[in-house]
């Protein structure tokens, strides 16, 4: 079989991360090839690299069995190779015909924009995928699931060889699915080779005839045929098997104090009747797909958005959470990001800087003043407590490994010493061995008061640490489980509530 | 970094470097008098790059410094004129109101969310207007005789008393930054707003204070600018207060303030700005027409951002921003 | 046609054409001198100049970003223009073209360096107005030049017919070009594109660095077409000519519509927001009104205007986000 697009052995670093290790992959033509992974896999990382948007380290991509690296879309474009990203890619106030054919509009000097033809031409494209759009709408109109539609429509109209899709069916409906894939049936006889990045695993073995496995930045397996590999193969290729999270003993708190409940709770965010209960000493565990609202209710529950129905108690009592600083200070609860990069930690500032931001007010009450040796004091015995691997309590914290990045994160709430702590996807990008390192932190502390609401897209990891589980979708909770560790059984029930 | 490897201590090395070069150069530089009048004007330059780099801090801008410090200005004449009020209660009271016109800004633009600069660009407009109008653009002449007298104030004989309130600012302004919780919340919200929010900083609250601050410190440059005129006139800054905007962003960005916030630099702010007034005051020395000076400070001011966006990519290759 | 006439109520300019009848029908009740040949005349005259300055700024801003410039190119492109008919004694038409091709360089300095080091516009144009200021200065001494040929004061202060100007002419030739640019030509649409939502539009191939160096060159063009005009209407060549254009050449967009974050603005609307700006002018000369209030005026205008655009823009970016 030759390929039409090659990747071998690509390696790709980004400050602090290794992104890709030695990732190949065979892209046929006239084949429907599935590229798997968790988060952090590095599937968006490879497909930036194919288009130009990153360097390679170090390894070879080929097309046609020559050697290529683009500078940039243009030329991926001019190549033959078509992307539809993640995230929505649109000019929100031109009309849809103007965005799908952007790069092809004309208009030069005497010959105006011919924005008939433009629309003629864009509705030809929206046809092909059954979309009934007029294609003068403007596309800040549409749904979001319309619009990675049309960037289908624009990516189809490109006529690439290569196509590749990063999670293309996240927003449609089933019958949008239905359309999509005859097409993608038509263009896989017509010898494009589709690249087709998702997460359900039905899909994926409906459609594609190839797959590549990602996990931790390596080949878990490297363009197999679909026929060889059935699903539990595929589940086990992505989260490893020699990956053992320690189960820990199961622990009941039905006899303690609630610390956190919600009645009824409604957000602006779109949250509506939410009951939760979390009992001191107890870890709470969230469960649900992208999009399913936990990472807003933590933010709602820490003050960051405006809970506008029902109640929040703390400690049995009504609490009115105004703002970030009132959870933190009044009430005692605390969020650890589940972007850490963005909003967990301030990359150029210091460990100590930045572990030490919530307890400032608390050290100068005295005078008004602060010195670092006070906050050192504070902070040194946490830092060493954790055992975070750093040169000096000076250094920028963007400097750090992931895993020491997500240390000083939990070292700032431990220092401000609140007694429930929201921990969001609190592995996302972290090697193993820190890893478990936080799973045992977060055991012990649990054990010694602290109740914990994990949210994590990592059932295993849910599993593990988790004595109850609340299964959420759409903003809404679904259903509620006592775990008893069988992974098996407790992953299905959730899933059960999930797509109930 | 040692110590000599510092952007600071490169800033100082020029100074030397040029001071050293204009007096070779020009008898006229190295002359008590000249001396006293660089010192001055060092002095107020240095005060209108802190009341620029306080916001700068939080990555915004305040276009509004030279209008604010005009009215400030003009508020302290008016109410030791007009209202007979003694001077020191007038100083105080001007910087207060400096620090009240700056508050408004800063809260109008957490309100609205609107970037700073069209939000400044607007007050600049507003309060310049109003005050030219209250004041019929006439000047204050008959302030009190310790102002002129502070101003032409000489310590050992050359350097001008001016430079000491300057030092004394940059020094209450350190320890803001150092030893306070506030001076670090600044830092945190104009680094990261999201994170800073999340651990706890009342992050609207913070950029308030800190145009109020920036409000403030354009105040006391302003009343420095009287100090040296012995009056209180309305055309100090320029139309609109603009003729401020190029020293208020020379000072900071030289002096190693990074214009995307988070990270300051007290000591870079002083020596930038100490560094543009001595070549301008010794190009003028060399008789280098002063209409080229302008274009000068600009292209400092270019080749000054530039060094900023090196010290970003450096940053950023070290993956921290 | 109900949802038609609700199409049109909607847009960038029914609101301030709405002002400026509604307002200019209370002046002139009020002050019936203010519909008089004499001060149409006046309004025309000032309008024109300004428009062009509008536009020169609303480019920039309709690709997300800011030009402190403007004016300092203006006046250096206007004391050229006098300068080399006084003293190299060139044929307007040919000094005309030459003071814009300063005007071009000017922008495309901006554009290339901002293009280049993705350094925020801002610091740019401040950085390169002082320059620019500073040339004008070094080569005028602060003296204007005063020989301006008879036929370029005819032309910014003589009427065509009835009380429009000549000035009109070049004003409304530049209104429709910079119309048909951003509707019907390439360069336009990627600028809006650009301000619009630059990774997008990066990712679709546009080449981001060549429409920037596009658009400021296109401003710098512009700001030198109006301080031709102004030189015209001034009747000498005055190197303080620009510098206050800075406000002005924020208003008026941004109360036409003019979204600051880029992607969208109306040319239409910039051209009332120049209107409105010249009657308010105007009615405070006319009611006697202390002229320092202009200032006030135009900042509350800037701060009312983009308080309602970000109301606008803040439902459409959640709009963007339905499911």
């Amino acid at each position: 079989m030759t390929s039409l697009l090659e990747a071998q052995n690509i390696s790709k670093s980004f400050p602090g991360v290794k992104a890709l290790s030695d990732v190949s992959i065979h892209l046929a033509a006239g084949s429907i090839h599935a590229l798997l992974g968790e988060n952090g896999a590095g599937k968006s990382t490879l497909i930036k690299i194919i288009t130009g948007i990153h360097r390679p380290d170090s390894g070879n991509l080929l097309l046609d069995g020559k050697l290529f690296h683009f500078s940039g879309p243009r030329e991926a474009i001019a190549a033959g190779i078509g992307v539809v990203h993640q995230e929505r890619n649109l000019i929100p106030r031109f009309s849809i015909g103007e965005n799908i054919l952007l790069d092809r509009l004309g208009g030069y000097l005497f010959k105006p924009i011919d924005y008939e033809s433009v629309h003629q031409e864009a509705k030809d494209w929206l046809d092909l995928l059954e979309l009934d759009l007029d294609p003068r709408t403007q596309v800040s109109q549409l749904s979001v699931a319309k619009m990675q539609l049309v960037e289908i429509a624009k990516a189809l109209s490109l006529k690439s060889r290569v196509l590749l899709l990063d999670e293309p069916t996240a927003s449609l409906t089933s019958h949008e699915t239905v359309a999509l894939f005859s097409l993608l049936k038509k263009l896989r006889d017509d010898g494009v080779s589709i690249l087709f990045v998702s997460h359900k695993l039905e899909e994926i073995q409906e459609i594609c005839d190839t797959v590549t496995v990602l996990r931790d930045g390596r080949n878990a397996c490297d363009s197999q045929p679909m026929a060889n590999v059935g699903r539990q193969d595929l589940v086990r290729l992505m989260i490893g098997r020699n990956e053992q999270i320690p189960n820990a003993d199961l622990r009941d708190h039905k006899t303690e104090e609630p610390v956190l409940e919600l009645v009824k709770v409604a957000t602006e965010l779109g949250h509506a009747d939410i009951n939760l209960t979390l009992r001191k000493g107890e870890i709470l565990g969230l469960y649900g797909l992208v999009g399913a609202g936990r990472t807003e209710l933590a933010k709602s529950i820490i003050g960051r958005y405006r809970v506008t129905h029902g109640d929040v108690l703390v400690n049995g009592q009504k609490a009115k959470i105004k703002s970030v600083a009132d959870a933190i200070d009044a009430y005692g609860i605390g969020y650890v990001s589940e972007d850490r990069k963005q909003e967990g930690l301030i990359l150029i500032h210091s460990v100590l800087d930045n572990a030490s931001i919530p307890i400032w007010k608390r050290l100068s009450a005295r005078f008004g003043f602060l010195t670092d040796r006070e906050v050192i004091a504070a902070i040194n015995p946490l830092v060493e407590m954790l055992e975070v691997r750093t040169p000096s309590l000076q250094q920028l914290v963007g400097l750090l490994s992931g895993g020491n990045q997500q240390k000083i994160s939990l070292i700032k709430w431990l220092a401000a010493n609140v007694h429930i702590l929201i921990v969001d996807e609190p592995s996302v990008g972290i090697d193993i061995k820190t890893k478990a390192y936080i799973h045992e932190l977060l055991r012990k502390l649990s054990d010694e008061g602290l109740s914990v609401l994990l949210i994590t897209s990592d059932l295993p990891e849910m599993v593990a640490l988790a004595d109850r589980i609340l299964a959420m979708d759409q903003y809404r909770v679904k259903g509620e489980i006592v775990n008893n560790r069988n992974y098996p059984e407790v992953s299905e029930k959730i899933m059960g509530f999930i797509h109930s | 970094m040692r110590f000599y490897q510092t952007n600071e201590f490169g800033l100082f090395a020029l100074i030397i470097l040029f001071g050293a070069f204009f007096a070779l150069a020009t008898p006229g530089f190295a002359s008590v008098f000249n001396v006293f009048s660089l010192t001055r004007i060092m002095s107020i330059d240095i005060m209108i790059g802190f009341s620029m780099m306080v916001v700068i801090v939080t990555g915004g801008l305040n276009l509004a410094v030279g209008a604010i410090g005009v009215s400030a200005a003009m508020a302290c004449g008016w109410l030791i004129e007009a209202a007979g009020v003694p001077y020191p209660v007038a100083i105080l009271l001007a910087l207060a109101f400096g620090a009240f016109l700056g508050a408004i800004n800063g809260i109008l633009i957490v309100r609205s969310g609107l970037h700073s600069f069209i939000i400044t660009l607007a007050t600049m407009s507003i309060f310049f207007g109003l005050m030219i109008y209250l004041t019929h653009a006439q000047a204050f002449r008959v302030i009190v005789p310790e102002f002129a007298q502070f101003g032409k104030l000489r310590l050992f004989g050359t350097v001008s008393a001016l430079l000491i309130v300057s030092c004394i600012f940059a020094i209450a302004l350190y320890v803001l930054y150092r030893f306070t919780p506030l001076g670090r919340q600044m830092l945190a919200a104009g680094a990261n707003a999201a994170a800073s929010e999340l651990s706890g900083i009342r992050v609207d609250r913070t950029y308030i204070i800190c145009h109020a601050l920036s409000g403030a410190l354009a105040g006391a440059a302003a009343l420095m600018v009287v100090a040296r005129n012995g009056a209180a006139i309305p055309s100090m800054a320029g139309h609109l207060g603009q003729d401020w905007l190029l020293p208020a962003f020379l000072g900071p960005v030289l002096g190693g303030t990074l214009l995307m916030g988070g990270r300051v630099s007290l000591l870079g702010t002083f020596l930038g700005s100490a560094l543009v007034t001595t070549l301008t005051n010794g190009l003028l020395q060399l008789r280098v027409g002063e209409f080229w000076i302008q274009a000068m400070l600009g292209a400092i001011l270019l080749f000054a951002v530039l060094l900023d966006l090196a010290r970003r990519s450096y940053l950023q290759r070290r993956g921290i921003y | 046609m109900n949802a038609r006439i609700l199409r049109y109520l909607q847009s960038d300019w029914a609101g301030p054409l709405l002002i400026i009848v509604m307002g200019g029908a209370v002046i002139a009740a009020l002050k019936p001198t203010f519909l008089s040949p004499f001060n149409i005349q006046v309004l025309l005259l000032a309008i024109s100049v300004n428009a062009v300055i509008a536009l020169s700024q609303m480019i920039i801003i309709g690709i997300g970003q800011m030009n402190l410039s403007v004016g300092a190119i203006g006046g250096l492109a206007a004391i050229s223009f006098a300068g080399m008919m006084q003293v190299w004694e060139l044929p307007p038409l040919m000094a005309a073209i030459l003071a814009l091709l300063i005007g071009l360089t000017g922008g495309l300095v901006n554009g290339f360096i901002i293009a280049r080091t993705g350094i925020s516009a801002f610091v740019i144009t401040l950085a390169s107005l002082s320059i620019f200021k500073g040339i004008n200065l070094g080569i005028t001494k602060a003296q204007p030049f005063y020989h301006v040929p008879d036929s370029v004061k005819a032309f910014g202060n003589t009427v065509m017919f009835g009380p429009i100007p000549w000035l009109v002419l070049p004003m409304v030739v530049t209104v429709l070009l910079v119309f048909y640019l951003l509707t019907r030509q390439r360069v336009g649409r990627y600028i809006l594109a650009v301000g619009g939502n630059l990774h997008a539009a990066e990712l679709s191939g546009i080449s981001v660095k060549s429409t920037i160096m596009w658009a400021h060159a296109i401003s710098g063009i512009l700001a030198a077409m109006a301080g031709i005009m102004l030189v015209a209407r001034l009747q000498l060549g005055q190197p303080s000519i620009g510098d206050d254009w800075l406000i002005l050449s924020f208003a008026a967009p941004v109360i036409g519509g003019a979204v600051l974050a880029g992607g969208h603005v109306s040319v239409a609307g910039t051209v009332l927001g120049v209107v409105i700006v010249a009657i308010i002018t105007q009615a405070l000369v006319l009611f006697e009104i202390d002229p320092f209030l202009v200032q006030v005026v135009l900042g509350g205008l800037i701060l009312w205007a983009v308080g309602m655009n970000r109301i606008r823009e803040v439902r459409f970016q959640k709009s963007l986000k339905r499911i």
